[in-house]
């Protein structure tokens, strides 16, 4: 038998990396391929009132000039189908795809974009989550989600916060907010799809759900999902960046169309504008203890901003309320995470996934707390962090190894010098 | 687009007009030719015009050839005594393989107010060697910065003339990250000591403005006093109100009008011969 | 068009090209040299580095024919299978390759340093490869991998 751990493994697609043998999407071509960009919304919320592509469509060298009318079932989305391929009316975001144009070379293609005469009823828009929840404010999807912009609600609730609040000594309140962050992966967007020799779609794309895109692609085009091939390549990163569709489906519908090769790549600008972002989280912390720095209740209100449109945000505000104790026990408390749609730029999955801003908020406020007792911010941890026995906010019971206690008693003697030297 | 290759000044001056662009590094041209921003008819290529490319001292002067690049400049221990200033600044500009394109002459000629060559050049009180059809211009960097356009149709920077009056000149930026970052704030700043006194000050800022400027009152405000604490307190506090006035209501003014006093100390120390030490 | 005359892993091209075409273009797409990549199109992200006559550049804001007489030296040119770089064995060594997409440029910037400098101190390192991203955040590994292949160069 084979031990790995322990043992140095050299991953098997590092020699060809460091050759730069490995294939990125955009280093294939193949003969007879034409370009693909896509023209994206300059409006956060706008409509549609007319769209003229005659002069891009007319344009020498031009092979495909789609819209909206051209897609067979006009949606995507990994939780709902609430995002357009191509966007027929209504605009939500900046970055919303708009057309796009299939040309013998990419210089071509930005032509022919730059062609298309769009005339824009600029909207009202919504930037504010508070002011996105509140009601009466327009709603951005009446149809897949109803007529408020709260999509997502999960309260959390542990024993009997009234009480909680009863025998704390201390209680701390405060705001936090983080803010929009994007994956920055080093690897634009790219693809190369074509239509083979049995009519099926072949896509070459470098994607973190080849299974998933498969099925995007199958529904906005109305064919079987046998029909569709999605090979990955080497992806350039992605932390979460690459979960959701993207160029992958509009050279899809190119290609289908014009039975050509299309290749598309992003350029970093349109990289920024077109996938998801981290979501900025808005968080209300209110935390008891006793004076002896044992937490006893948590009151906490997490409002994660959606953007436009709903990619993982359930997941993600769930995660967020799950992990919004931290790794502390609390007896009594309340947790209600909001993901509310505005029409800033869409927000989705980003490592982490909804886990990673509440650690703002909770571990402020257990520093704010040990300051207000006068305990060290080690201690105030060591007293309330979950061991193998805690039971969590919702419920689960940590029954297997907890190795958290061990972790700070490792670092404690490091904490304690540097305590020493303030 | 057409392309040609000067093999001299004479060359290169005669083929520049209304429908051409001097390609020096390419770093900032490149870009531009890419976004459509620049639309010559024409790029000329001085990369072969052997003219541009010196660094002397010679007749009580530093002369820096306009193709120089800023590896180059920031790899010369000629540089480093005698334009400290300019010499700190060409190991922060961009990154390594930026500096081992770009050129001195075409900081200057892009004009960035963030072009990291500009404030030592302004405090360290170059001349810019302009050549064109006309001529040649020996023009204070100071002046040039106030012509608008910075350079006439088929002016050539041919180099920069640093008079050897013995200053002592340091620069530092504020970027928001070490390395490859654009300078969101910049002070260079070059002093002519006599004892422990400032007897003259020039003091030089970047990215606060339209374009690098030169601080009339700060260089009143610190000249002709002892360098110690005090003076760079004083120094630090004046160029607060320097940055808070020329940025007025810009978004990043609140930030930059407090960061200056640190850069402004760092600048400072960084003044030739750890100078700055005494009292940095 | 114009005629452009290069030096490329050694071996020597003759191009027409138009102008306007950048270096990370022609060694791409004319070339078929694509481990070369683009990252972010404006010299700021280091993953289109590569050596010309001896010093890094970002390929993606240098034209090509600014490249004309020049040696350069791609991803391509710097070692095979049979005979990996030093560089090559010891990032692949030190799982300093993680996405992969940096790699290259950050093997060339490495190698360019040790061509220069076969003893670095971590500083120069640090200073050489400031011109490279990584947002894997492999950055240690990197500069654990450019050390080991210094002491396989000078046989420490």
């Amino acid at each position: 038998m084979t031990s790995v751990i322990g043992s140095r493994v050299v991953r098997e697609d590092a020699w060809g990396k460091v050759f730069g043998q490995a294939q990125y999407p955009a280093d294939l071509n193949l003969p007879g391929q034409i370009y693909g960009v896509v023209l994206r919304s300059p409006h956060s919320h706008a409509r549609i009132l007319s769209m003229d592509v005659r002069k891009a469509r007319e344009l020498p060298g031009v092979a495909a000039v789609l819209t909206a009318a051209d897609v067979p079932r006009n949606s995507h989305g990994v939780l709902y189908r609430d995002q357009p391929v191509l966007v027929a009316e209504h605009i939500r975001m900046v970055g919303d795809p708009l057309l796009a144009v299939g040309a013998e070379s990419l210089e071509l293609a930005r032509e022919a974009a730059g062609l298309v005469e769009i005339e824009y009823e600029p909207l009202p828009a919504l930037f504010d989550t508070e002011e996105a929840m509140r009601p009466g404010a327009s709603p951005l999807h009446p149809e897949v989600h109803g007529l408020s912009n709260v999509f997502y609600h999960l309260p959390v609730v542990k024993g009997d916060l009234n009480k909680g609040w009863e025998i704390a000594d201390v209680v701390v309140e405060r705001d936090y907010s983080t803010q929009m962050v994007d994956h920055a992966f080093l690897q634009p967007e790219a693809v190369l799809a074509h239509v083979d020799a049995r009519g099926n779609l072949v896509i070459q794309v470098s994607t973190q759900y080849p299974h998933y895109d498969r099925g995007e692609i199958a529904h906005a085009l109305g064919i079987k999902v046998s029909r569709v091939q999605v090979k990955t390549l080497s992806i350039g990163g992605s932390f979460g960046g690459r979960e959701d569709i993207s160029l992958q489906l509009i050279a899809a519908m190119l290609a289908y169309k014009t039975l050509r090769p299309v290749k598309m790549e992003n350029s970093r600008e349109e990289s920024f504008y077109s996938h998801c972002k981290r979501h900025p989280m808005s968080m209300h912390y209110k935390t008891g203890a006793t004076r002896q720095g044992k937490l006893v209740a948590l009151e906490a209100r997490i409002v994660g901003d959606a953007g436009a449109y709903a990619s993982w945000s359930p997941n993600i505000l769930r995660k967020a309320a799950i992990h919004a104790t931290g790794p502390y026990e609390i007896p009594h408390l309340r947790v209600d995470s909001y993901a509310v749609f505005t029409n800033n730029p869409w927000t989705g999955a980003m490592r982490g996934f909804g886990a990673a801003q509440p650690v703002l908020a909770y571990e402020s406020q257990m520093d704010i707390l040990a300051q207000e007792l006068g305990l060290s911010p080690l201690e105030i941890r060591l007293r309330n962090i979950f061991r193998t026995g805690s039971v969590t906010a919702t419920g689960q019971l940590l029954s297997g190894s907890v190795g958290l206690e061990e972790c700070l008693q490792k670092v404690a003697p490091f904490l304690r010098q540097e305590e020493d030297k303030e | 687009m057409e392309f040609f290759q000067p093999q001299n000044l004479t060359e290169a001056v005669e083929r520049s007009g209304l429908d051409t662009c001097f390609l020096a590094g390419g770093t900032d041209l490149v870009l531009q030719l890419r976004e459509g921003k620049a639309k010559p008819q024409v790029l000329v290529d001085l990369s072969r015009v052997t003219e541009l490319k010196y660094l002397t001292a010679a007749g009580g002067c530093l002369e820096i050839g306009s193709m120089l690049t800023f590896a180059e400049l920031g790899g010369s221990e000629l540089a480093r005594a005698k334009a400290n200033a300019l010499w700190l600044a060409c190991q922060s500009m961009g990154s390594p393989q930026i500096r081992n394109q770009a050129t001195l002459g075409g900081n200057l000629a892009n004009c960035s107010p963030a072009a990291d060559g500009l404030p030592p050049l302004l405090a360290l009180g170059a001349l810019v060697r302009l050549v064109s059809r006309r001529g040649e211009e020996t023009v204070p960097l100071a002046e040039l910065l106030s012509r608008r356009p910075l350079l006439e149709v088929g002016t050539l920077i041919r180099g920069f003339r640093i008079p050897d009056q013995g200053w002592k000149s340091g620069f530092a930026k504020l970027g928001r990250r070490r390395a490859l970052a654009i300078a969101r704030l910049s002070v260079a700043l070059a002093v002519e000591r006599e004892g422990n006194q400032a007897k003259r000050v020039r003091v030089a800022l970047g990215a606060v403005g339209e374009r690098p400027f030169l601080s009339e009152a700060l260089a009143e405000m610190l000249q002709g006093r002892e360098m110690n604490e005090a003076w760079l307190e004083d120094a630090a506090a004046a160029a607060q109100q320097v940055v808070a006035s020329a940025l007025g209501s810009r978004a990043s003014a609140p930030y930059k009008r407090v960061a200056v006093s640190g850069v402004m100390r760092e600048a400072w120390a960084s003044l030739a011969g750890g100078e700055g030490t005494a009292c940095g | 068009m114009v005629e452009l005359e290069l030096t490329v892993n050694g071996k020597a091209c003759m191009l027409k090209i138009e102008p306007g075409e950048r270096l990370i273009d022609v060694l791409r797409q004319r070339l078929g040299l694509t481990g070369t990549k683009e990252g972010c199109g404006e010299g700021e992200c280091g993953a289109c580095t590569v050596i010309m006559d001896g010093r890094t550049i970002n390929s993606c804001v240098v034209l090509a024919i600014q490249a004309h007489g020049r040696d350069i030296t791609t991803i391509e040119g710097v070692g095979n299978r049979i005979r990996p770089h030093p560089v090559q064995r010891a990032f692949v060594e030190e799982g300093a390759v993680q996405c992969g997409y940096c790699t290259p440029g950050m093997v060339l910037a490495a190698k360019a340093l040790l061509d220069k400098n076969p003893d670095p101190s971590p500083q120069e390192i640090g200073a050489a490869m400031s011109g490279n991203l990584c947002r894997c955040t492999g950055y240690d590994k990197i500069l654990r991998a450019v050390q080991r292949a210094a002491r396989e160069v000078t046989g420490t």
